[in-house]
């Protein structure tokens, strides 16, 4: 047996989850990439595993931030932003109401999912981070809120911000079972 | 300033070439390409010589009356090369070495690129960009 | 990011997604062809590597980088070390977890054994990626007798 001395990590554990996070995703994307012929196929894929981890993700969120029930969108959209801060490390603005007041977007100076990554001209058409678009779905259905939410703005296109649209459109009136689409 | 700065993969060949006068860019390419004797050299002796050479900066590497060449290996093998004009004063081995250290950073993040394959020739104009502000010493 | 919850559900999303491929490309299911999971998980070891070496001086030797992964690595990733290290100084080592992270949400059951695979196939792969970048070529492998303890069995490939 070798014996083996160091007893805790020399790295910053918090920048290397993340980074973690940054590097699996990119490999499960490029995998996508090379599985499916069409970029919009990996887009709907990205889209509806992000929906899969919002359903998870929701309960996580639940239990450890000790969450009541949301009063209206406004406060259902700061609850998202607590999320993004949670999980992804970075705290996007809440803007952009409609006159409605049901569709807002969240705006990401940053994004840790896309900040190392280069798109080739061959997937400019790519949605890559639509899995958080997914998972703002896939969390807010299993709290009876059905949504709409798409990319506006994307770095990765060239844009100043990444903007996350989300659209209200009904409330669910029973509890959805959990499971895929 | 540097002059240029080259990164060679496992496989000794250039992965990427950047030099500030394109007229020399040739000469350049011949010093780098000789230089990766000295770096073998320097770390099979550093085998022998036990903890000598741990770190990944490996010093000047040779001096010609125009130029110095310096390297840096990281630990996956991928060769860091610096030349510099020998009559600039103000780059002292410390200011090597961070220079270096940024160049190693910028590469980590190329190689973290999910749409780039590790061992191809990096070609992303961001990071051209980087590098020759890191030569430049903008940043 | 706070904590590992969202690459829990990520290393599940992969899992999920690998098997509903396999299944939608009508590969044999009495074989399940995990290579795809093991290969994201290579490409994310390759890359990772390059980012947690960049701070650190040169590994001395192979047994100097095993320790490595064992330690640092390993906690950076899974949150603990590897339990015990076992060399026979001729290119095998065994590494073995526990409490495997991915392991340890499933049941311990019998029936949960057949499954196992599909949970550990990524490590392998994040082994398997960080030695190749540290010019290490091996076949990584990993054995499941009692959950959620599992052994990973590297064989460094000389050439």
């Amino acid at each position: 047996m070798v014996i083996m001395s160091r007893s805790t990590s020399k790295f910053d554990t918090k920048k290397v989850n993340s980074e973690l996070v940054t590097l699996t995703y990119g490999a499960l994307v490029a995998q996508m990439v090379k599985d499916l012929e069409n970029t919009d196929d990996v887009s709907k894929q990205l889209e509806r595993l992000g929906y899969n981890m919002g359903i998870r993700l929701i309960e996580d969120f639940l239990a450890k931030t000790n969450t009541g029930r949301c009063f209206d969108l406004k406060d259902t959209a700061d609850k998202i932003q607590t999320a993004f801060k949670m999980y992804l490390g970075v705290q996007p603005n809440v803007s952009n109401w409609s006159a409605a007041g049901d569709e807002f977007s969240f705006i990401l100076d940053s994004n840790p999912l896309t900040d190392l990554v280069e798109l080739p001209d061959d997937l400019k058409s790519l949605k890559y981070c639509n899995l958080i678009c997914g998972a703002i779905r896939g969390a807010l259905e299993m709290v009876q809120l059905d949504v709409q939410s798409w990319i506006v703005q994307d770095q990765l296109k060239g844009d100043q911000n990444t903007e996350i649209r989300v659209k209200f459109i009904r409330r669910l009136e029973d509890a959805m079972p959990a499971g895929e689409e | 300033m540097a002059v240029c700065v080259a990164i060679i993969g496992k496989d000794n060949s250039p992965k990427f070439f950047a030099c500030l006068n394109p007229d020399e860019e040739l000469s350049f390419q011949y010093k780098v390409l000789s230089s990766l004797d000295v770096v073998e050299e320097k770390l099979s002796a550093g085998n022998k010589a036990g903890s000598d050479l741990r770190e990944l900066y490996l010093g000047m590497l040779y001096s010609l009356e125009t130029h110095k060449i310096y390297g840096y290996v990281t630990n996956t093998k991928i060769k860091f090369i610096i030349i510099v004009d020998s009559t600039n004063m103000v780059l002292r081995d410390n200011e090597i070495r961070s220079m270096f250290r940024k160049i190693h950073s910028e590469y980590a993040d190329i190689v973290s690129n999910p749409f780039y394959t590790p061992g191809e020739q990096i070609c992303s104009k961001p990071f051209l960009n980087n590098i020759r502000n890191i030569m430049t010493g903008t940043v | 990011m706070s904590d590992d919850a969202l690459f829990d559900f990520l290393h599940s999303e992969i899992v999920n997604y690998v098997l509903e491929r396999n299944q939608s490309q009508n590969k044999d299911a009495k074989d399940e062809d995990l290579s795809n999971i093991e290969y994201i998980g290579f490409s994310t070891g390759y890359r990772m590597i390059e980012r947690l070496t960049k701070e650190m001086p040169r590994f001395k030797d192979e047994l100097e980088t095993m320790k490595f992964i064992c330690t640092d690595f390993w906690s950076a990733i899974y949150k603990k070390q590897i339990d015990n290290l076992r060399t026979n100084h001729q290119g095998v080592y065994v590494l073995q977890d526990n409490a495997f992270k991915f392991l340890t949400r499933l049941s311990s059951g019998k029936q949960y054994l057949e499954v196992a695979p599909r949970y550990v196939s990524f490590t392998c792969g994040i082994i398997r990626g960080s030695l190749a970048n540290l010019n290490i070529n091996c076949l990584v492998t990993a054995e499941v007798q009692n959950m959620p303890s599992c052994k990973f069995h590297i064989q460094v490939q000389r050439t």
